[in-house]
C-alpha cells in the first residue's frame, strides 16, 4: 500500500494505491433521485438467466426519462 | 422421486401475465459482509433482508410478492414517480448499509429471481465476473463531478458602459449573441480539460449523459456529467482538485459529490 511521505500528493498516483485490506468503516454522501436513476437504470451489474425480471438499459433509460420530464412538466404546469 | 418436465417448468417460468407468489429482489453482491452490517436495515416493503451465499460472494436479497415486482407490473409502475421514488431510495439504502464496510457490486434496480437457490445459481454462474468487479471497487469509492454553464455567464453585457445609440444597442446584442456560442464551445472544451484533469487523479472514470435541466433542476447547460472511482486514501486530495477548479472558473457551476457506492464501476463485463 502507499502511503503518502513528506507531503505527497496521493491522488498523483491513483493507480498504485489500495491495499484492500485497509478498508474500514466509512461515511458516504447523499445520491439525490436523479443521480440514482442515472445509475440503477442506467449501469450496474446485469445478471442474465433465470432471473425472472432485470431491466435491461436502453429502453428503461427512456422510460425513465419520458416518466421524469413527464412529472416534471406536471409540476410546473399546475397553477 | 417425482420426474418434472422441463417443458412444463419453463412455460411456468416464463408466464408473467398474471403473476402471484413472490420472488427474491437482489440488491448487491458482496464480499466479507460485516455480520452486523444489516443491522436494523429493512428491505422493500418492510421485509426482512436475508443473504445468500456461494463461495466469497454474498449476495443481499429480501422477498417481493411478484404480483408487485412482476414483469408487467413492474413496467407499469416505472412510469409512477410515487412508487418508483421509495424503491430506489430503499434499493440505495440497503446498497449504502453494505458497502460502508464491504467492497459491493449494486445490481440494477429490480433484479429479481424466483428463490434463494437462484440466487446463489446466479452467484455461481457469475463467480469470476463478480470476484472482478468487486476486485475493481475494493477500497474505492465513486465521486460525481457535474459542470454546468449557467445562463447568466453567457453572453453578459458590461454594465459599466450606458448604451449611446440604437446602433450601439444592436451592436452590443450582436456581440453577445456571438460570445454565446464562443462560451459555449470554451466551456465544452473546458469540460474536457477538467475530466482530463480528473480521470488522472482516478482508477477509473466514466461519462454518463448529461442531465436534462428540468430532471437536474439547475438552468443552464451542463456540459460534464461524469463519474470517477477513485481510492479511498485519495478521496480528500480529490475533492480539493474539484474544489480548485471551481474556484478557477468562477463561471462554470462545478457541482463534485461523493464518496458514494461504486454505482458506475461495478458493472460486469458485456457478454
Amino acid at each position: 500500500m502507499t502511503i503518502a511521505q513528506g507531503g505527497a500528493l496521493l491522488g498523483d498516483h491513483p493507480d498504485a494505491t489500495t491495499g484492500g485490506g485497509q478498508r474500514g468503516s466509512r461515511e458516504l454522501a447523499p445520491t439525490s433521485l436523479v443521480d440514482l436513476l442515472d445509475r440503477l437504470l442506467g449501469t450496474g451489474v446485469v445478471l442474465a438467466g433465470d432471473v425472472i425480471v432485470s431491466l435491461a438499459g436502453v429502453d428503461l433509460v427512456e422510460i425513465k426519462l419520458h416518466l421524469l420530464i413527464t412529472s416534471v412538466r406536471a409540476e410546473m404546469d399546475r397553477p | 422421486m417425482v420426474e418434472r418436465d422441463p417443458d412444463v417448468e419453463s412455460a411456468a417460468a416464463t408466464v408473467t401475465d398474471e403473476p402471484s407468489g413472490t420472488g427474491r429482489y437482489m440488491y448487491a453482491v458482496c464480499r466479507g459482509l460485516d455480520a452486523h452490517a444489516l443491522d436494523g436495515v429493512e428491505g422493500l416493503g418492510g421485509a426482512p433482508l436475508a443473504t445468500v451465499q456461494h463461495d466469497e460472494l454474498t449476495a443481499v436479497v429480501s422477498t417481493v410478492m411478484l404480483s408487485e415486482f412482476g414483469e408487467q407490473p413492474l413496467r407499469r409502475h416505472l412510469e409512477d414517480l410515487a412508487w418508483l421514488e421509495p424503491v430506489v431510495s430503499k434499493h440505495d439504502e440497503v446498497v449504502r448499509a453494505i458497502s460502508v464496510s464491504a467492497p459491493t457490486a449494486p445490481l440494477r434496480l429490480a433484479t429479481i429471481c424466483f428463490d434463494d437457490d437462484a440466487v446463489g445459481a446466479r452467484l455461481r454462474e457469475w463467480y469470476l465476473p463478480l470476484m472482478q468487479a468487486l476486485d475493481r471497487v475494493d477500497g474505492r469509492a465513486e465521486w460525481s463531478v457535474k459542470v454546468v454553464v449557467s445562463p447568466r455567464s453567457e453572453g453578459s453585457t458590461d454594465p459599466e458602459k450606458p448604451v449611446l445609440s440604437g446602433a450601439d444597442y444592436l451592436r452590443r446584442k450582436k456581440e453577445a449573441a456571438q460570445g454565446r456560442v464562443a462560451s459555449e464551445s470554451a466551456a465544452q472544451e473546458l469540460a474536457r480539460s477538467i475530466h482530463e484533469d480528473l480521470s488522472r487523479r482516478a482508477v477509473a472514470s466514466r461519462e454518463l449523459p448529461a442531465q436534462d435541466a428540468r430532471l437536474s433542476g439547475r438552468p443552464g447547460t451542463m456540459v460534464l456529467n461524469a463519474a470517477y472511482l477513485v481510492p479511498d486514501e485519495a478521496a480528500e486530495p480529490f475533492a480539493a482538485r474539484i474544489a480548485e477548479i471551481a474556484a478557477g472558473n468562477p463561471e462554470l457551476l462545478v457541482d463534485g459529490r461523493g464518496p458514494w457506492p461504486p454505482y458506475s464501476f461495478a458493472m460486469l463485463e458485456q457478454r
